[in-house]
């Protein structure tokens, strides 16, 4: 009877006092006899304990987190915001399909973006006329509802730099916003602010406001890389063009970006509104840059800022603001899947709301 | 006095127990006493409520240990242990300790840190084996063990034909996790 049971099976029975008396004697005269199946029996009870423990642990502490929680001033979220999301993606969407058959090259932002950089003032007309029919709907919504539309203009991407709440996106992302909060994986809201910015390679330092935000248990697993990586180099990247984080790969087409701008990768890699901002990640797990715009003309023609120009950012943050970047990435031997899964965890949608 | 000393009592089985009620009354009646001590030693809220969740989850470690006895009142213990995990977190950062205050670590409660901090090791390779397992067996020990999921609940969320292949499927898991975590354990 005892002989034919799974070890494990044994072994939890065992710890959750589940043998009969019978059976708990066989078991003992088994281990006193038997040396190999002994130790064999007792590395799976130091197993099981193990993972019993650190669940129980684990438990404890995020009650723990909660009952801090409870005690800081409950911050407001943007839940009538969320309520509403729904229809604000497909007003997004069929404005955005009217804007990509008007458009040359345009910030990768889902929405309506006022301020164009001077290089791409050429396209301002169009991203206003796209302003327009995208208020149309939105209005439309509106009058459905019977109640005032969230301020919210646009959705974008970021990525964290740091465990504890700085994260990297595009300075166009959060350009005249009233407010910025970040989704993360878990659906949570967060306030961000802006900590430092360089309009000239479109790059922006925010900051979860809430001192005690956390990624993710676990720190940044990439590195951002230090020096441009090579013609032909494959890519991917997590961003938010929906709801839901999205993947897509492809290779670096041109070592520079935009009109040769040597702060900016050429991508071949598909993107799309809401992908602004997001990572761009080597097949060894370096962050080598981040999604700014794109050319709509040809599919999948995508700009990229290099790391290194936001490694230059957040160097130049002095006192408070001082970052240390991750030097070390723990993605080398990971597979893709289990890098994207570790990726996800830093990756957050961002939510920008203006008046 | 005899009432203060039976509710701790109380209060202690329960957090052994990990009862949620128990553990938040225990941290919000200490939290502001350790985070301001925290705060005038040089340490941000972060710091604080860090310093103050590791005390208490030291102490419910330490309630669960079987011959368990607590000489000293609560207040006294957490105070205790998380001056000295805050030390040490500023040796950690090689702050100077800009204060005349003499540090007093109490030995007692640095052999209960010297536990802990080997445990908190022990669970840390456990999380990297686990996130080494990969799918499906992670998502499947996760829901089991930590999410507390009933084998019915698996067969449905896995798509396994019955319990009985859930099952051998989960002691397939628990070999692969015992051996990787045997080996970080011996590094």
């Amino acid at each position: 009877m005892l002989q034919e049971r799974n070890i494990w099976e044994l072994a939890e029975a065992y710890i959750n006092n589940e043998l009969s008396g019978d059976d708990k004697a066989a078991l003992e005269r088994r281990r006193s006899t038997d040396h190999s199946f002994a130790a064999e029996f007792q590395d799976c009870i130091d197993m099981l304990q193990a993972l019993k423990g650190n669940a129980a642990q684990k438990k404890v502490r995020s009650i723990l987190k909660d009952a801090h929680n409870e005690l800081e001033t409950p911050k407001a979220a943007p839940k009538q915001i969320s309520n509403r999301r729904h229809m604000w993606r497909t007003a997004a969407v069929a404005a955005s399909i009217a804007l990509i058959t008007s458009l040359t090259t345009y910030w990768v932002v889902q929405v309506n973006n006022k301020k164009i950089e001077s290089k791409y003032s050429l396209l301002r007309r169009d991203l206003e006329k796209y302003k327009r029919s995208q208020n149309k709907i939105i209005r439309d919504i509106k009058e459905q509802t019977g109640s005032p539309y969230s301020d919210a203009r646009y959705t974008a991407t970021g990525f964290a730099i740091t465990n504890n709440g700085f994260l990297a996106t595009n300075y166009h992302v959060v350009e005249g916003a009233d407010s910025v909060y970040i989704q993360t994986q878990d659906g949570e809201y967060h306030k961000v602010n802006v900590i430092g910015g360089d309009k000239t390679t479109d790059l922006v330092v925010l900051k979860v406001e809430d001192d005690n935000f956390k990624f993710s248990k676990y720190d940044v697993p990439y590195a951002l890389a230090r020096n441009k990586k090579m013609l032909g180099t494959t890519v991917f990247t997590l961003g938010f063009p929906q709801d839901e984080i999205v993947y897509n790969e492809g290779y670096i087409s041109a070592v520079n970006g935009y009109q040769g701008d040597s702060t900016q990768y050429r991508l071949e890699i598909p993107a799309g509104p809401g992908q602004s901002g997001a990572p761009v990640v080597d097949a060894s797990g370096n962050v080598i840059g981040l999604i700014t715009g794109k050319q709509s003309q040809s599919e999948g023609i995508t700009y990229a800022v290099c790391s290194e120009a936001l490694l230059s950012l957040a160097d130049s943050l002095k006192g408070e603001h001082k970052i240390s970047l991750p030097r070390v990435n723990r993605m080398g031997r990971l597979s893709r899947v289990r890098q994207i899964e570790r990726l996800e965890q830093f990756t957050c949608a961002i939510k920008v709301y203006k008046k | 006095m005899q009432g203060t000393l039976h509710t701790e009592q109380d209060l202690l089985k329960r957090l052994a127990a990990g009862d949620s009620r128990a553990i938040k009354s225990i941290y919000t009646s200490h939290y502001r006493m350790i985070s301001g001590w925290i705060v005038k030693h040089g340490g941000g809220e972060q710091d604080a409520a860090d310093i103050c969740q590791e005390s208490v989850v030291v102490l419910y470690e330490k309630s669960k240990s079987k011959d368990f006895q607590l000489t000293s009142k609560i207040s006294t213990y957490l105070f205790s242990v998380a001056k000295n995990l805050w030390y040490k977190e500023l040796q950690n950062r090689r702050t100077e300790i800009l204060t005349n205050e003499p540090i007093e670590m109490e030995s007692s409660y640095e052999d209960d840190l010297k536990v802990h901090r080997e445990r908190e090791i022990h669970y840390q390779q456990l999380d990297d084996a686990m996130e080494e397992l990969g799918s499906p067996c992670n998502e499947l020990l996760k829901a089991y063990y930590y999410k507390q999921k009933s084998m019915h609940e698996l067969v449905d969320k896995f798509g396994y034909t019955n319990t009985d292949t859930a099952k051998t499927q989960k002691y397939k898991c628990l070999a692969r996790l015992k051996k990787l975590f045997f080996e970080r354990a011996l590094k």
